[in-house]
């Protein structure tokens, strides 16, 4: 691995973690960074920075020829897009391809069929993975009764026009499937200029669960399990754990292996997750898109199977088979992360740039802090407001629970606001403690409570 | 200019630079241009440059001197706020609600939100104010008529600073 040079086309904790990787396989690591970002822990750990433009991510981060160019210019033979920014835009697979340097990731084609989500779908289908029970177009109220008892109650009447909550219509009975129907018509009509609906099963208190998979490009994939990340606020995760210990061992073999024949339908390359919904009270797992990058929360998933994924991602844009089997990959234990951001959560989690000026992590066996930061660090006003992930490794949920709120507690930080006190105050819930969540959780009780 | 030699003819440049003490330099050679500077703020040349001076070229070179010439990037410069006494009597001025970057326009390159001389209502949105992925719509306030726009689109603008005049109808 000594011979390659990565190009980072990231910042921030992920950076700084490329970098790392690289260097842990005897690689060289070049970054592109922005003139806000020129001073950062990844700047200075990589054998070389490059400034790609100003602070404002349009003329640095999101300007792909920019960064190709850069990664041309310094001799890099990979490149590897993080998460965020243009990690999901074929664009840059495309141009990293046209100018020989081998793109961490998906092929461009993989990438554009899976952004699309009816395409998603599509291939979903064809690959057998199960979506959330739906109709096509319905013509009349009595074919929205019929349907409705063949997908079960409750459903969700949608405009296939739609979009921000208009012309949608929650019904649990044939009564209000028949008051629904005329009155989500009527609003599509309104607002969409076109009355067609369709209909989908409504899961209530649904979790979200995805699956880590990983591919050598020529059909050979595996997955290194499930996580939870249920614990959401407005759709953002905030907590993520592995595995999900909401989940039958048989329900939990029928998802890897829908997630893996999934991937293997497109001959996927490199990391990427699948993620569903799980309908807790049907124990039914329902498609909802893959993200063709390497993911915010994996690090739950290298703690349960004690290997790294991003060292591996970087072997395989090598050209390098997988490094292991299936077989070979052993889960054990439970890992939780929480997303530190850098946020007045009191304050309808408004984001905050600044100094830190007191940063202390806690150390200890099974605790594990992502971040870029360090004291006197300056987080730009620029980017999202993440400054770090602190991930603990239990024996069980409840080791690891405690553990956490632990690790949250010893943890200083001073200059800027950040969502650790909602961690604490989260790990301390008795639903979460007893796993009793599910996608709304968070918003309907704590901070329901909290915002009053 | 091209192919390896274009890079480490550059090297070469940035080094010389560096040791040079210089705080500026310009060359040129045929279509090839470069800019290099040690102010953050120096305006450049028109428009992103390509290639930028490396700022940390070795770790060596990162531990001795980290961020020699970085800016603040948690203060990044901010417009400087017209003075307020120059504002007619009776005029209602828009502010920003906290630190971050000013859009006249709902997506770049769409109309702006408001010119001077427009009427607004008092829930009109003017502009967005951006930190951290989290945009902000900034409304008039009061109805009435745009006197003056503050700040220039993509301005980074600090809280609380005057983006509008209006003066109430």
């Amino acid at each position: 691995m000594a011979s390659h040079r990565v190009f980072v086309a990231n910042r921030g904790e992920i950076g700084l973690r490329i970098v790392r990787a690289a260097h842990a396989l005897g690689m060289e690591a070049v970054i592109g960074v922005s003139e806000a970002d020129r001073g950062s822990l990844a700047a200075r750990e990589a054998d070389r920075a490059v400034v790609l433009g100003p602070g404002p991510a349009a003329k640095s981060y999101l300007d792909a020829r920019l960064i190709v160019q850069a990664a041309l210019s310094t001799g890099c033979d990979l490149l590897h897009p993080g998460y965020g920014f243009l990690s999901e835009r074929a664009e840059l697979a495309r141009l990293c391809e046209e100018h020989g340097i081998a793109f961490v990731g998906p092929r461009p084609d993989v990438i554009d069929a899976l952004g699309d989500k009816l395409r998603a779908r599509a291939m979903a289908e064809a690959a057998g993975v199960p979506l959330v029970p739906g109709t096509g177009e319905i013509a009349s109220a009595a074919d929205a009764v019929r349907a409705a008892a063949e997908i079960g109650y409750p459903v969700l009447l949608k405009a296939s026009a739609g979009g921000g909550g208009r012309g949608m219509v929650i019904a649990h009975d044939a009564k209000e499937v028949e008051a629904g129907f005329a009155k989500a018509s009527a609003e599509a009509l309104a607002a969409f200029n076109d009355g067609t609906l369709f209909m989908e099963r409504f899961v209530p208190e649904a979790r979200h669960v995805e699956v880590q998979l990983m591919g050598d490009g020529k059909g050979h994939v595996i997955h290194f399990g499930e996580r939870d990340c249920s614990v959401q606020r407005r759709y953002q995760k905030l907590v993520e754990e592995a595995p999900c210990a909401a989940m039958s061992a048989q329900l939990r073999a029928k998802l890897h292996e829908a997630a893996v024949a999934l991937a293997a339908s497109v001959n996927y390359r490199n990391a990427g997750t699948a993620e569903f919904l799980y309908d807790v009270a049907r124990q039914e797992v329902y498609f909802i898109e893959v993200n063709a990058r390497i993911q915010v929360e994996h690090p739950v998933s290298e703690m349960i199977s004690g290997f790294d994924l991003v060292q591996e991602q970087l072997r395989i844009a090598t050209g390098a088979p997988l490094s292991l089997t299936q077989d070979q990959v052993v889960l054990s234990g439970h890992a939780i992360e929480c997303r530190i951001n850098a946020e007045d959560w009191q304050r309808d989690f408004m984001p905050v740039p600044g100094t830190v000026t007191r940063w202390k992590a806690p150390q200890g066996e099974g605790v594990r802090l992502d971040s870029h930061i360090t004291e006197g660090a300056t987080i730009p006003p620029y980017y999202d407001s993440m400054v770090g992930k602190l991930i603990v490794h239990g024996a069980s949920r409840e080791e690891a629970v405690a553990k956490l709120g632990e690790a949250i507690a010893g943890f200083e930080v001073e200059g800027v606001p950040t969502t650790l006190p909602l961690h604490a105050k989260i790990v301390s819930q008795p639903d979460f403690m007893a796993n009793r969540i599910h996608t709304r959780w968070l918003e309907k009780t704590v901070l329901a409570g909290a915002m009053e | 200019m091209s192919g390896k030699d274009t890079i480490s003819d550059i090297e070469r440049l940035i080094a010389e630079f560096e040791a040079s003490g210089l705080r500026e330099l310009h060359a040129r050679r045929g279509d090839f241009e470069i800019y290099l500077s040690n102010d953050p703020d120096a305006p450049g040349l028109d428009g992103p440059p390509s290639v930028s001076a490396p700022v940390a070229r070795g770790r060596q070179a990162a531990a001795k001197a980290p961020a020699a010439s970085a800016p603040a990037p948690a203060s990044p410069a901010v417009a400087a706020p017209a003075p307020e006494a120059s504002f007619p009597d009776g005029a209602v001025v828009v502010r920003a609600p906290y630190l971050g970057t000013f859009y006249r326009a709902p997506k770049p390159g769409a109309p702006a939100y408001v010119e001077v001389g427009q009427q607004v209502a008092q829930d009109s949105e003017m502009c967005l104010v951006e930190v951290m992925k989290l945009f902000t719509a900034v409304r008039a306030s009061c109805s009435g008529t745009v006197h003056a726009v503050l700040a220039n689109d993509g301005d980074m603008v600090a809280a609380d600073q005057p983006l509008f005049v209006v003066i109430p109808a």
